[in-house]
Order: C-alpha cells, then sequence, then structure tokens
C-alpha cells in the first residue's frame, strides 16, 4: 500500500463512500462495507462528520488497523454541499508486532556507562561515556560494535548481540571485553533495536556498563518481579512478543466493535450495538494495560533515568488540561486549569511530566460524578515546585492510600477504565525525576494528587 | 506657585522587569504572529547550556561551568543574539525528528533464529556511498550530548559565532579570577587554537558535501533523497538538500521546518524529486506544532 502517495476517496452528504482509490476501498471492505454504504471506518467516519458539521476542511493523523497491521496516515477531509472529499497521504503500514522505537533519551546512560549507537551492519557511530565512566577508546568511529568490545559468550555459547541482530530485536545482558589504554575491562551491554518508518532496521542504541569489579556478580536479566510471579518482565524479547501479540488483535477488535457499535453498516437491535460498545471498551482497557505494561518494563529496566528539562508544571497543566478536555465535557465536569499566566518553573522530563498528569487528570475525571468540578493548581514550597490535581469524587480512606500507588491496585474498583498501573507508573516516573507523588483525601471529600518536582528559578 | 514633578517615568526598571516589557514589546509588535511554546524555549536554552559548557572545556577544564551558566543565566546570556538562531535551528531540527521517532512505524523481528557469526561488516566492504553516508551518520550523530540531548558539535558552528563565545566564556573565567596575567595569555591562546581546530573539524556540512558529490557522480541523488523522505530520514534529506542547495546543515534544516507546502519543491528543486515523492516530508511537517512559518519568505530561514 506504500507504494501509493495520495489515496483518495468520496463520500456522498449522507455519509456514504461513493468512490475510493484501491487501498481505501479495501479497508472499507474488510470492514465489511463497501461502495455505496456508509463509511465503515469510525474514526474517518467521525472526521468526515466533523468536517461536514464544521464546514471546513480539516487535516489529522489517522490511525486505523486492516487484518494484517495497524496503518497510520494522515487525512485531509474537504467538506463541500454535496459531502466530503478524503485525501489519505502519508499512508504507512505498522506491522503488528511493534517494537516501539524509543526516543533518544529513553536508553538513558549510566554515569559509569558508555551510550554507543551503531548502524545495521554493527558499525559504531556514537560513543560517549558517563560523567564516572573509563574514557573511551579513540578511532571508534566507523569501527565494528563486535571488533571494539570483544563478544564474550552467555552459558549457551551464544551472543546476545548477534541473536538480537538476527531478529532485530533489542538486547541485554551481552558480556565484553574493552582494552582502555592496555587495561582490559569487563562491561556488560544492552541495546534497543532501531528502525526507520518503512520498518527497515537501522541498527542500535544503548548503553554499556562497567561491570563490578568482582567474580561471581549474579545475572541482571531473569529476575522474578513478585507482581508478575515468574513472568520475565525484565527480558525486553519476552515484553516486546506479548506486546506484538496483543495490541494488533486488539485493535483489530476495537475497530471492528466500534463499527458494529457505530450502526455504520446499517440499523441493528440496540441491544447488540451496545454490546458492541461494550466490547469496544473492554478492547481499550485491554490494549490501555498493553501500553502500561511496556512502559512498566521500560522503567524497571536497570539504569533508567528521566531527563532533567527545564519545564513549567503550568504550561504542562493547561497541555494535559486542553487533551482531556473533551472528555471531561461529556461529562459535564468542569476544570479549573491555572491561568496561562500561571507558571511553576521546574526540572524534569517534559513527556514524562506530561504523562504523569494525564494519567492524574484521567484518573479524576473517570472517578468524578458527573456535573462536578476538578482543581488543577501549581505551587511552590522551598526548592520543591508542585502541581495538584483535586476532585469532587468518592475520596480514598487513609488506609487505602497507602497502597494506591501499588501495581494493579485499584481500591475494589471493577470497572473496565483502568489498569491498576497508571498511578505506579505515575509514581514511579516521579521518583525518577527527582520528585515524588502523593495523595491526600478521605472518603466523600474527593482525592488530591500532588506532583513535586525539584523547582527551577525562572 | 504651580509645583512641578519630573515626567521621568518610573524608577530604573529591575532586569525582570526590562525583560518583561522587551516580550511584551516584541508580542505587541506582531500579536498574530504566535510565540515561542515552553518546549522550544526549553529545547534552546539546553542546547545554548550544552555548547556553552562544551566550549568551557575546551579552553580550560579548570573553568567552573556551573558558576559561569548561573551568572549567564542571572545576567543574560552576552551572545544571545547571534546565539538564538543556532540554537533554535538545531531544537526545531529535533522536535521534528523526535516526532517522526516517536510516530514511526517498526518491523516485525525475523525469524532466524542461529546467526551467531559475525555480520559482514569488514571496513573493505564499505563502498565510498557507504562510507560517506556512514560518516554522513556520524557526523550527526556528534551532535547530541551522551543523553541524546540535542547539542550543537563545535564543528558545525559558524566560526564568528564560535571566536564571540570563546571571547566571552575566557572574558567571564578572567573577570572571576581577578585578571590572572598568565591565565589571560593561555586563554588567548586556548581560543586561537579552539578556533584553529574548528577549521579543521569536519562536520556534518562537510560530510553533506562529500555525500553529495558521490551521490552525484553515480547518478543516485534523487533517488537517495526520496529514500530519504520514504524513511523519514530527515538527517540525510537536509543534508543532501543543504549541499545542493550550497547552504549550511542548519539553515536548510530551519528552512524546511519553516516552509509553506508550496514551497518544499522550489526548496528541494536541485535533487529533482516528483511532487508525490514529497508528500511523506509534507505530512510530517505538516503534524509537527508551533512551527515558525515563513509565509511567502520561504527560502529565507526565519528564526522565532
Amino acid at each position: 500500500m506504500s507504494g501509493e502517495r495520495i489515496i483518495r476517496g468520496r463520500v456522498d452528504a449522507g455519509g456514504a463512500l461513493v468512490s475510493a482509490d484501491p487501498s481505501l476501498l479495501r479497508l472499507q471492505q474488510r470492514a465489511g462495507a463497501g461502495l455505496g454504504r456508509p463509511l465503515a471506518l469510525p474514526q474517518l467516519a467521525r472526521l468526515v462528520a466533523l468536517a461536514q458539521r464544521l464546514q471546513r476542511d480539516i487535516s489529522r493523523p489517522l490511525y486505523t488497523a486492516d487484518d494484517h497491521s495497524d496503518i497510520h496516515a494522515l487525512v485531509r477531509i474537504a467538506p463541500d454541499a454535496d459531502g466530503a472529499t478524503i485525501e489519505i497521504s502519508d499512508w504507512r503500514t505498522r506491522p503488528v508486532v511493534m517494537p516501539q522505537t524509543p526516543p533518544v533519551a529513553d536508553v538513558g546512560i549510566v554515569p559509569h556507562g558508555w551510550a554507543w549507537e551503531c548502524d545495521q551492519h554493527l558499525r559504531v557511530v556514537a560513543l560517549r561515556a558517563g560523567a564516572e565512566a573509563p574514557s573511551i577508546p579513540a578511532g571508534w568511529e566507523g569501527r565494528s560494535l563486535s571488533e571494539l568490545f570483544e563478544l564474550q559468550p552467555d552459558a549457551d555459547g551464544r551472543f546476545a548481540v548477534l541473536r538480537a541482530l538476527a531478529r532485530q530485536a533489542s538486547f541485554q545482558g551481552q558480556r565484553v571485553r574493552v582494552e582502555i589504554g592496555g587495561t582490559p575491562l569487563t562491561m556488560t551491554v544492552a541495546g534497543e533495536a532501531l528502525f526507520d518508518a518503512t520498518g527497515g532496521f537501522t541498527g542500535f542504541r544503548g548503553i554499556a556498563v562497567r561491570d563490578p569489579e568482582r567474580t561471581g556478580a549474579a545475572p541482571t536479566s531473569g529476575t522474578i518481579d513478585p507482581a508478575f510471579g515468574s513472568l520475565p518482565l525484565s527480558d525486553p524479547q519476552f515484553g516486546r512478543r506479548i506486546d506484538g501479540a496483543l495490541r494488533g488483535p486488539l485493535s483489530r477488535i476495537i475497530a471492528t466493535a466500534e463499527t458494529i457499535h457505530g450502526q455504520f453498516d446499517g440499523p441493528i437491535r440496540a441491544d447488540y450495538a451496545r454490546y458492541a460498545g461494550d466490547i469496544a471498551h473492554a478492547g481499550r482497557h485491554l490494549l490501555g494495560l498493553v501500553d502500561d505494561l511496556a512502559d512498566l518494563q521500560n522503567i524497571e529496566r536497570p539504569g533508567f533515568k528521566a531527563a532533567r528539562d527545564e519545564i513549567d508544571l503550568g504550561d504542562l497543566a493547561r497541555r494535559a488540561v486542553g487533551l482531556l478536555g473533551m472528555k471531561a465535557e461529556e461529562k459535564g465536569i468542569r476544570i479549573d486549569a491555572p491561568r496561562t499566566d500561571d507558571r511553576m518553573p521546574a526540572y524534569g522530563e517534559f513527556r514524562r511530566v506530561l504523562q504523569v498528569l494525564l494519567n492524574l487528570l484521567g484518573n479524576a475525571i473517570r472517578y468524578s460524578p458527573e456535573q462536578s468540578q476538578i482543581w488543577i493548581r501549581v505551587d511552590r514550597e522551598g526548592d520543591r515546585a508542585m502541581v495538584t490535581v483535586a476532585d469532587q469524587g468518592q475520596g480514598i480512606a487513609t488506609d487505602q492510600q497507602a497502597v494506591v500507588f501499588e501495581k494493579f491496585e485499584r481500591l475494589g474498583r471493577t470497572d473496565s477504565g483502568g489498569s491498576g498501573l497508571g498511578l505506579y507508573i505515575a509514581r514511579r516516573l516521579a521518583r525518577a525525576m527527582d520528585g515524588d507523588l502523593t495523595v491526600d483525601s478521605a472518603p466523600g471529600q474527593g482525592a488530591r494528587f500532588t506532583l513535586s518536582l525539584p523547582a527551577r528559578e525562572a | 506657585m504651580a509645583e512641578s514633578f519630573p515626567s521621568t517615568g518610573p524608577d530604573l526598571p529591575s532586569p525582570t522587569l526590562s525583560a518583561r516589557l522587551r516580550e511584551l514589546a516584541a508580542y505587541l509588535a506582531a500579536p498574530t504572529a504566535g510565540h515561542l511554546t515552553e518546549e522550544q524555549r526549553a529545547l534552546s536554552l539546553g542546547i545554548a547550556r550544552r555548547l556553552v559548557t562544551t566550549l568551557a572545556a575546551e579552553l580550560d577544564v579548570g573553568i567552573d561551568v556551573t558558576a559561569l551558566w548561573d551568572d549567564w543565566l542571572a545576567s543574560g546570556i552576552p551572545s544571545a543574539e547571534r546565539l538564538a538562531p543556532a540554537c533554535f535551528a538545531r531544537g526545531e531540527e529535533h522536535r521534528w525528528r523526535q516526532q517522526s521517532a516517536q510516530s514511526a512505524p517498526t518491523v516485525s523481528p525475523g525469524t532466524a533464529e542461529t546467526a551467531d557469526g559475525l555480520p559482514a561488516a569488514g571496513e573493505s566492504e564499505l563502498s565510498d556511498t557507504d562510507r560517506a553516508f556512514l560518516a554522513l551518520r556520524i557526523a550527526d550523530r556528534r551532535r547530541f550530548d551522551a543523553l541524546g540531548n540535542p547539542a550543537i558539535a563545535v564543528a558545525d558552528l559558524d566560526p564568528d559565532l564560535l571566536r564571540a563565545l570563546l571571547l566571552d566564556i575566557a572574558a567571564w573565567w578572567l573577570a572571576r579570577d581577578k585578571g590572572d596575567g598568565n591565565r589571560a595569555a593561555a586563554l588567548g591562546d586556548a581560543v586561537r587554537t579552539t578556533g584553529e581546530a574548528q577549521q579543521s573539524a569536519t562536520g556534518i556540512d562537510a560530510e553533506a558535501k562529500a555525500y553529495h558529490a558521490i551521490l552525484i557522480a553515480n547518478g543516485d541523488l534523487s533517488a537517495v533523497a526520496a529514500g530519504a523522505i520514504a524513511r523519514h530520514d530527515w538527517t540525510t534529506l537536509v543534508a543532501l538538500a543543504a549541499a545542493a542547495g550550497k547552504r549550511r546543515y542548519a539553515d536548510m534544516a530551519l528552512a524546511l521546518i519553516t516552509a509553506e507546502a508550496a514551497a518544499l519543491p522550489v526548496l528541494l528543486a536541485p535533487l529533482r524529486l516528483d511532487s508525490a515523492a514529497l508528500a511523506p516530508l509534507e505530512a510530517s511537517l505538516a503534524m509537527l506544532p508551533a512551527r515558525a512559518l515563513a509565509g511567502d519568505d520561504a527560502g529565507s530561514g526565519a528564526t522565532a
């Protein structure tokens, strides 16, 4: 499908797809409809309806799924008196397995380690030392990783990095020997696989950490997480496979269920439509759980470190409100956000802080009664910059506040609105940024979650 | 008798108030122009700090960089006006690439389980084209710090700006050190040698030119540029466009990021790409929030 540059389609005033290029028509058919039938792709149908209602062009990213892959594209809807024209560009299929390419900063360097990157042939293109690390060898540019690092086989005689190369997957626990100024050093290397926008493997990026100077050190991989029993959560291979195995089917379940729920292919019995809505809701919950597990695996990785960006908590709070404001409006909830001139300079990783705030605000919206209010305030106490999200929900008893940040702790809530990992992840992230996440609440009096971070002088 | 009061306005304003008033004046001068986001400010400031830290270490490893930066944060960075375009260009390029990286689809893992043999990566197998591309990639990765934050490599810095920054840092260090004569001479030498070292260093501009020349010679330029767009390999695209247009990499990056869609074919004309090949580029740029669009003056590399 990626061969077609612009994919076009036409929808009539009634929302039926009257013409479409083959790729778009194929998607429509896979969703159980065809030409002359209502547009069966829920997100696209909503965008068309929105453009028609506003009577102006809309350009948005589009995420959908067919039988085999997720699809990312940019869609432009141009409404007119007789319907709307659809133009889809930058159509990209994402294979079912999705080993999320980390942003550069995700591979955090430890002070006594090196950060490295190599191309698809293992030629080193970047090598940098942490503050307390041994200095890097000269002339590393373009050398083979396996030449720079003398690879040591594992107990089975295998090399993690080479197996990862064959699978184009991430790896960890590769022991290597390096000679620096005539002194041999033993290091452990881990790396993430990198891919370009067409899915082509472009190399690895990772860290090399000097081993403790003692023999018989316990292996770093394969630790058992109490919350997951014997599941090797710290093994990226395992996480990646689970992620890939679940995400594709779940996306298709959600897309199909939403199509049925929206009755895009004609009216069905109301209770059946409701059941389909329930299926889509449950699917989204499971997809959220997969996202959370992927995140959990990332932040629990040894050496995980958040960046220290110069941020403004007021700005981030307003961004979070911008993203979730619509969801609050659906429940008639009013969000009292910091004013545009309310600034609270702090240090923390921009996107991680936004992630925490989205979690807190999302929880507040989820557990607040309709027609209630949520307050977000920024404040400073000494060297801590704080942002507080307060709601008028049922509140949390004192004895429960201690466990609310535990994994899978949902305080008896059995609805399908959350995985029980969000607050655990949020607190871990806050602490990785030298901050904290606390709760103050009483039954019947709502909850106040406060994220504190190192303050920054404006 | 009439009393008279001198109408000299308020007392001397504090630096903070002055800064606010300057910001307001800039806003009032162009209220609809859009303004820097916090993310853009943070990126540029971080890039400036990393550059100053690197240059200070080049001059004298004994320089207290923390104190230097704190002083400059309080009093203003001396070469701010000249530094701003470089930091902004690097920051915007980083935002663009990060957005692409975050939305990049990835590939399914291969099924090969064995392959415990060394990959074919021998130096002797590298073609000139591959070697030039590898050098370009290495030059690009020098534009990050160890944590993956965007930075400006000394080799890529405008020589005049480099000299101005080195002199500013040296002046600060001398003032703090109460003008030690020996240190002044050593710093003067260091400024000179750092400048000379930069002239012989090959940064991303030199590597871009070398790669471009090889592709021209092989007749591969358009195909490689189109491939770079399809892969969202913006470094290669910018490098080739810059070399083809005889511009600096940073200028071309900013020109692309600030270009209206209609200006892209003009900017990339030397690469001889068909309009369909530009679609992913156009889409990627369209999704980048808070762009400073250059409007009709698309080729000028407007800054914030």
